[in-house]
């Protein structure tokens, strides 16, 4: 029965990552975007706590959690730094896609060989513009969140491919998640070294991927409203701190019920696939909520510091830039409406919106 | 974690599902083509206590005590609550029973109040209500701005003033009036009173005409000179003790806002799945204008859904859920509201006839934006936990 308690075990899982996000990724922020990527000290206690490729099977140095976990660890990750939780976490949305897509054995063909500062990225043919033809992939995707791509999995409507070499990537500036570093893809003839079949599959995956970005993009969401109300307490204006004018406290209890109602939305979503119940819908429903809060949360963040959040002394505005580009991924909000209209119109009769409802 | 619902809470889903469609719905639209609540003496509602519906959940005197039955979780309140209100919102009010005042009978009252006022409620003989009296013309979501007053005289108390938009008033057996003996000191000096149905001073009943919700009585009444005895100042003369707990436990949980953010929830589940239905018959739902809002109302009730039974899950294990409760009411009686106007928008002039089950919804659920504190008070409530805002 309804029970938002994650149990010990995850509790303690979200204890260790917050804690390593403000000892580690929060204090050094500005340097890691700076720098495009993450210290080497900061990637070994990353291993060192067994946060990367949480859904790995142990047998390749993973724990085999399932999305709970993710959506609770990127959370945390996200309010401090998405960008650099891309960087550290090799597999990233990878792993859970491509259990989805070919089980235990499709993750251990495909990223047994990832080195520790390996990355696997996902594309999703809505992002791109890319044809697969005789075994090979050809064009370009605009942007990812990468430098290097050790492999690369593409998501299509019926059939996912995965390559592993005939690409290359041009560095680009980037809007955000800088941290993980930021490049064109160009596709020139890859060959396709593993294809999978099946909407079901596809859909999956999909699934398990708008998670793994949207509870990033939750965590950022979260972050920018920790910070700017914290700020609206300390900061006076008018005789009082800028919290206890209404406009102000009603626009961060605004911010407060949309993160909030994003968050229950991902946990529903990710418990679901975990119960093994269609999660297509629910899943879209939510990345694309988190990406209509994000919307209004992001510059909202930048706002109620006036012109100090405007500087890149303050954090907010990196989470609006941040917010953005998760936003961007995956196909953004425009693909997650299609797939959840159309999971919304495939089901006769009432409209189900429970969980619990089959 | 676990968002599924477990089986005995389905059994009442289910049941409730089938009251709600073969009685709720129709004593609902029955209501509103005429206007008015339904009569007392309808046939519904000694359905409803054929049923066993209306019993109170107080257990009889001490010692003679019946056994105690299976206790809803709050949760599974809110689950059946939504599911009601989706059938019809108005006639789950209009239902007999002790209804609001219940709790603070039971928190606050004393045994031979609970025996008094509450046996009638332990089997019904005949459809009975009983009502809690506070808002006022100058006081709604202000409760401690109230104006009827209360005098201590002799061996009773005096009540004076006057009380609107109350429930069953003018059918209720008796009424607990919230009063002030000094409207200088707020809350503080507010005190509740049972004035029975037929006390001399007790009167002007006049049941309001409203825009929606027309199935239940919203009742102005005033009260002059009516004289009550000590014993009906609710828990007694020597209640203060108590009830300062009872108001601290009050400042920490509430059960009350998530339920009516529940109905709204219900309401507009409603109204998207009559806006889908006629979508569907109408062709339309290739366009992809309508099914994007389709899609969009269908992901933000669920969030209300959910931001519902975080409140009560938090209520169920005792934790505060001040915040919680008033976010659920904030955001699910807008989206409420939300899904309707989806559902007028969709009908077009059609909409306009006045006809259709979408437009009584529309009607219906504006109110759960107002009562039980409006969306503004709640987040100003919220606003009070996140940032301090000061009173």
């Amino acid at each position: 029965m309804f029970d938002l308690d994650p149990g010990e075990e995850l509790a303690l899982l979200v204890e260790t990552t917050r804690s390593f996000a403000a000892e580690r990724l929060t204090p050094s922020l500005r340097e890691a975007e700076a720098a495009r990527c993450v210290s080497p000290a900061t990637r070994a206690a990353f291993e060192q706590i067994g946060l990367r490729g949480l859904e790995l099977p142990e047998a390749l140095g993973g724990v085999g959690l399932g999305p709970v976990a993710r959506v609770l660890v990127n959370e945390e990750l996200g309010a401090a730094d998405p960008g650099a939780a891309l960087a550290l976490d090799g597999p990233g949305p990878v792993a859970g896609a491509l259990s989805a897509l070919g089980g235990e054995e499709a993750v251990t063909q495909a990223l047994a060989s990832l080195p520790e500062d390996g990355r696997a990225l996902l594309v999703d043919l809505a992002d791109a513009k890319l044809q697969v033809e005789g075994g090979h992939l050809q064009g370009v995707v605009p942007w990812v969140p990468a430098e290097r791509a050790d492999v690369v999995l593409v998501l299509g409507e019926e059939a996912a491919w995965l390559t592993t070499g005939g690409y290359r990537l041009e560095p680009l500036r980037g809007a955000g998640l800088r941290a993980a570093g930021s490049a064109e893809l160009v596709f020139e003839k890859a060959p396709v070294v593993a294809r999978f079949e099946g909407r079901a599959a596809v859909e999956q995956a999909r699934a398990s991927a708008r998670l793994y970005v949207g509870s990033l993009l939750l965590g950022v969401l979260r972050g920018a409203c920790d910070f700017s109300r914290e700020y609206a307490l300390q900061r006076q204006a008018f005789g009082r701190p800028i919290a206890h004018h209404q406009a102000l406290a009603f626009l961060i209890t605004d911010m407060r019920m949309a993160v909030d109602g994003a968050r229950l939305l991902l946990h529903d979503a990710a418990w679901r696939i975990e119960a093994g119940l269609s999660a297509a819908g629910e899943t879209a429903g939510a990345f694309a909520q988190t990406i209509e809060a994000a919307a209004t949360i992001g510059p909202a963040g930048v706002q109620i510091l006036g012109g100090h959040g405007f500087m890149q002394d303050y954090p907010v505005e990196k989470a609006m830039r941040e917010a953005r580009a998760l936003s961007s991924w995956l196909g953004g909000l425009d693909a997650a409406r299609e797939d959840a209209g159309r999971a919304l119109l495939a089901h006769a009769g009432p409209v189900p919106l429970s969980a619990g409802e089959r | 974690m676990d968002f599924g619902i477990d089986a005995a809470t389905r059994v009442l889903l289910e049941r409730a599902r089938e009251i709600g469609e073969r009685e709720v719905r129709p004593a609902g639209l029955e209501a509103d083509r005429m206007g008015a609540p339904l009569p007392p003496d309808h046939s519904y509602f000694k359905r409803c206590i054929e049923r066993g519906e209306g019993r109170t959940r107080w257990r009889g005197p001490v010692g003679r005590e019946r056994p105690a039955g299976p206790r809803r979780t709050t949760v599974q309140t809110l689950l059946v609550a939504e599911e009601y209100a989706y059938w019809d919102r108005g006639i789950g009010v209009a239902n007999p029973g002790v209804g609001l005042p219940e709790g603070n009978v039971l928190a606050i009252g004393t045994e031979e109040q609970k025996e008094h006022f509450l046996t009638p409620f332990l089997e019904l003989d005949r459809p009975r209500w009983a009502c809690f009296g506070m808002t006022e013309p100058g006081a709604g979501s202000d409760a401690a701005a109230i104006r009827t007053h209360a005098r201590k005289d002799g061996d009773g108390w005096v009540l004076n003033g006057g009380k609107c938009f109350i429930g069953n008033a003018s059918r209720a057996d008796w009424i607990l009036v919230q009063a002030t003996l000094d409207p200088t000191k707020g809350r503080a000096a507010q005190r509740a009173f049972f004035v029975e149905q037929g006390t001399p001073g007790l009167g002007g009943f006049k049941i309001e005409k409203k825009m929606g919700l027309k199935a239940y009585e919203s009742t102005s009444f005033s009260l002059e000179d009516c004289r009550v005895p000590a014993s009906h100042l609710l828990g007694g003369e020597q209640r203060d003790t108590s009830r300062a707990g009872f108001s601290t436990a009050m400042r920490t949980f509430n059960a009350g806002r998530p339920v009516i953010a529940a109905n709204a929830v219900g309401i507009g589940r409603a109204a998207l799945d009559e806006a889908l239905r006629f979508a569907r018959d109408e062709d339309r739902l290739g366009d992809p204008r309508v099914r994007d809002r389709l899609e969009a109302m269908t992901r933000k009730l669920r969030m209300a859904r959910l931001l519902c039974l975080r409140a009560g899950w938090l209520a169920d294990r005792e934790q505060p859920n001040i915040v919680e409760a008033s976010m659920s009411k904030a955001m699910a009686a807008s989206l409420g509201q939300e899904a309707t106007t989806l559902g007028m928008e969709l009908l077009g002039s059609r909409a306009a006839r006045g006809d259709h089950l979408i437009e009584k919804l529309y009607r219906d659920v504006k109110a759960m934006d107002i009562v039980e504190g409006t969306g503004q008070v709640q987040r100003v409530i919220i606003a009070r936990q996140l940032v301090q805002l000061p009173r």
